[in-house]
């Protein structure tokens, strides 16, 4: 049993801080993907949960057991990295037995570990050969052979399919999903593609500039993302957003106006709010569906058809730039205005601090 | 006479490379066959008659053997100095590269001062006589060293820069201990520029006249090199023993080179592409 656990855990070079204080509660058997734009933290978070960086403050526990200053080489975690990293003059067979070879385990359980684990990523073919004549997908799978073969309790991925091509990408995803699924090991992934947060993790931290921003599982961040960020993060195309303001207050629901959208009423927590609060409106792109007499009017710049949908660019009165995905195909030409709507319980309302004010759940 | 017009360059570079290189190399292998009359006159002639066994077994007996013992105390000499060097130098680089800390300008400067500044013989000399390791070949591998250590130091740190830190990273998480990052993992890919350090240092140590003549005095002592010396004043008219001494000596750093050559040119290029 090794679940981990974070406790306003810090890190500074110097007079920088990366890490603002991060507390996180990771079960065992987790799979838990940090994700967040690049420079926001999640690799040297990672890197800290593996003993390569100090921690300047805050605990660290694996499996209830302080951490802090805990040798890498003890706390029972396997790595993969972005580059790989096997070495260069050693045979797949040694790359993957580096471990085990260093804890001195007897040769003939040895060789058996690494038959296993290359059967489990069906390498056994691969295991003469030295990493410069393996593919970059093969080079990955002896990168996670080499942290299978040593049993840990906690795996970490750095990045670990970027620099894969795209169908393989797919493929290696499945692939630890699937270990994920056999080997009941608490997983850490970082990443800054939300397709891969989205489809493998059991729970998603969004970081930013050295902040957890939300913790949740992954439809629930898409769903009721808590702040501007992380909805404006999570989704792909990108939330569209309006600057609006409130114009009445009703039970459950705030009515907005601006110059984009006269009216709209948006089911929201309504506690706090009052007439004439600066807001910001965000409806996804998948979320606004075209109709008759929309209450979205604006002009077309950009038009991609992709047969199976149409992304439109859509110019607002002021100004503002949001982007429509229509189902099936539209013909539409820019420069043409387009009257579209979307449905009340579908956008969000952020305050004017970014909080989101979601509906309250009935309880 | 396009062929002239296009190649003639080449063509005296060829030329001037043959006589740089090959002209004393020949007329060392002539004067070793001469007699000593006519190696006397110290000109490019043809020996009359064959009388390069006799000279070897004149200069190989000189002296009751010196030259052999010679041999081996150049051996140990040169093989103790680069295995250490080569140990030292890259551990020096691999620590100064990796880790960053504020006495890195200071042993930078250092290691450039051990470059530019003379040796100064008699301090050192004063300096082994007070530990004991004056005319002591161990003492004198320890000079070698130290005379060598900046050149490779710089040499290792500029390769090691080439080596990602990921693989240090990985092989910590893997459980190496700094002693098996860098035995297991870390010098086995500096072997092109071990490669190159063996060649330079060692040729330089086994040729090295000065430090063995300063720092090891003593007949029991010599290295080849000294032999030479010793030749000079002993028969200072017998320039074919001379010569051929100079022909036996030459043959060692020459089979270090043919035999590293091809390492050096495969190193390089296997190096030199991301893999």
């Amino acid at each position: 049993m090794a679940g981990l656990e974070l406790k306003s855990l810090r890190k500074s070079y110097g007079n920088v801080e990366v890490i603002k204080g991060v507390d996180l509660s990771i079960e065992h058997g987790e799979f838990v993907v940090f994700v967040g734009p690049s420079g926001c933290g999640k690799s040297t978070l990672l890197r800290m949960i593996a003993g390569l960086e100090d921690i300047t403050g805050g605990e660290f526990y694996i499996a209830g057991k302080l951490c802090n200053d805990v040798e890498p080489r003890d706390r029972g975690i396997a790595m993969v990295f972005q580059s790989y990293a096997l070495y260069p003059h050693m045979t797949v067979y040694d790359n993957v037995g580096f471990g085990l070879k260093l804890a001195k385990t007897p040769k003939g359980v040895r060789d058996k570990k690494i038959r296993d684990a290359a059967r489990i990523l069906q390498m056994e073919h691969l295991l003469v050969r030295k990493p410069s004549q393996l593919s970059g997908g093969q080079r990955q799978r002896v990168a996670i052979g080499r942290a299978i073969v040593r049993q840990p309790e906690v795996f970490l991925f750095d990045e670990p399919l970027s620099n894969l091509d795209a169908a393989l990408r797919v493929d290696t995803r499945m692939e630890i999903a699937k270990l994920h699924a056999d080997l009941g090991a608490t997983m850490v992934y970082v990443t800054h593609d939300q397709v891969e947060a989205m489809t493998l993790a059991d729970k998603i931290v969004v970081l930013s500039a050295g902040e957890v921003q939300q913790v949740g599982a992954p439809i629930e961040l898409y769903q009721r993302p808590a702040n501007l960020f992380v909805a404006g993060f999570i989704g792909s195309p990108k939330m569209n957003f309006a600057e609006v303001v409130v114009d009445a207050v009703g039970p459950g629901t705030v009515t907005v106006r601006s110059k984009d959208l006269p009216l709209a009423t948006i089911p929201a927590d309504t506690t706090g709010v009052a007439v004439g609060d600066a807001m910001t409106l965000g409806v996804r792109p998948h979320a606004i569906i075209s109709g008759g007499q929309g209450s979205l009017v604006g002009v077309v710049a950009l038009v991609e058809r992709l047969g199976n949908e149409t992304n439109v660019s859509l110019t607002l009165p002021s100004g503002v730039s949001w982007l429509v995905v229509l189902d099936g195909d539209h013909s539409l030409s820019a420069g043409q205005t387009l009257a579209l709507t979307f449905a009340p319980d579908a956008a969000i309302l952020f305050d004017a601090q970014g909080r989101a004010l979601h509906p309250l759940l009935p309880s | 006479m396009s062929l002239l017009r296009n190649y003639w360059l080449s063509a005296v570079a060829i030329v001037v490379s043959a006589v740089v290189f090959l002209v004393p190399f020949s007329f060392i292998i002539l004067m070793a066959f001469k007699d000593k009359t006519q190696a006397q006159l110290l000109d490019f002639s043809w020996p009359q008659g064959m009388h390069l066994w006799t000279n070897i077994v004149e200069v190989v007996t000189t002296r009751n053997w010196m030259l052999l013992t010679a041999f081996i105390n150049s051996t140990i000499l040169t093989v103790a100095s680069v295995t250490l060097v080569v140990i030292f130098s890259a551990m020096v680089g691999f620590v100064l590269q990796r880790r960053k800390t504020r006495f890195n300008g200071l042993i930078e400067f250092l290691i450039l001062a051990g470059l530019m500044l003379p040796p100064a013989v008699v301090p050192t000399i004063w300096l082994l006589q007070g530990l004991g390791l004056f005319g002591k070949l161990h003492g004198l591998v320890l000079v070698e060293v130290a005379y060598s250590l900046p050149f490779s130091i710089l040499l290792y740190r500029a390769f090691i820069a080439t080596i990602p830190r990921d693989l240090d990273e990985a092989a910590i998480i893997d459980g190496a201990r700094p002693f098996d990052v860098f035995f297991r993992i870390i010098l086995p890919l500096l072997w092109p520029v071990t490669v190159t350090n063996i060649v330079v240092q060692s040729v330089a140590i086994f040729n090295d006249f000065t430090n063995p003549l300063y720092y090891l005095p003593g007949n029991a002592n010599a290295t080849v090199q000294l032999t030479l010396y010793n030749f000079q004043s002993q028969f200072s008219t017998s320039y074919n023993l001379l010569f051929t001494n100079i022909a036996l000596i030459t043959i060692p750093p020459l089979i270090v080179f043919l035999f590293f050559n091809r390492q050096i040119v495969a190193g390089m290029t296997a190096g030199a592409v991301k893999g």
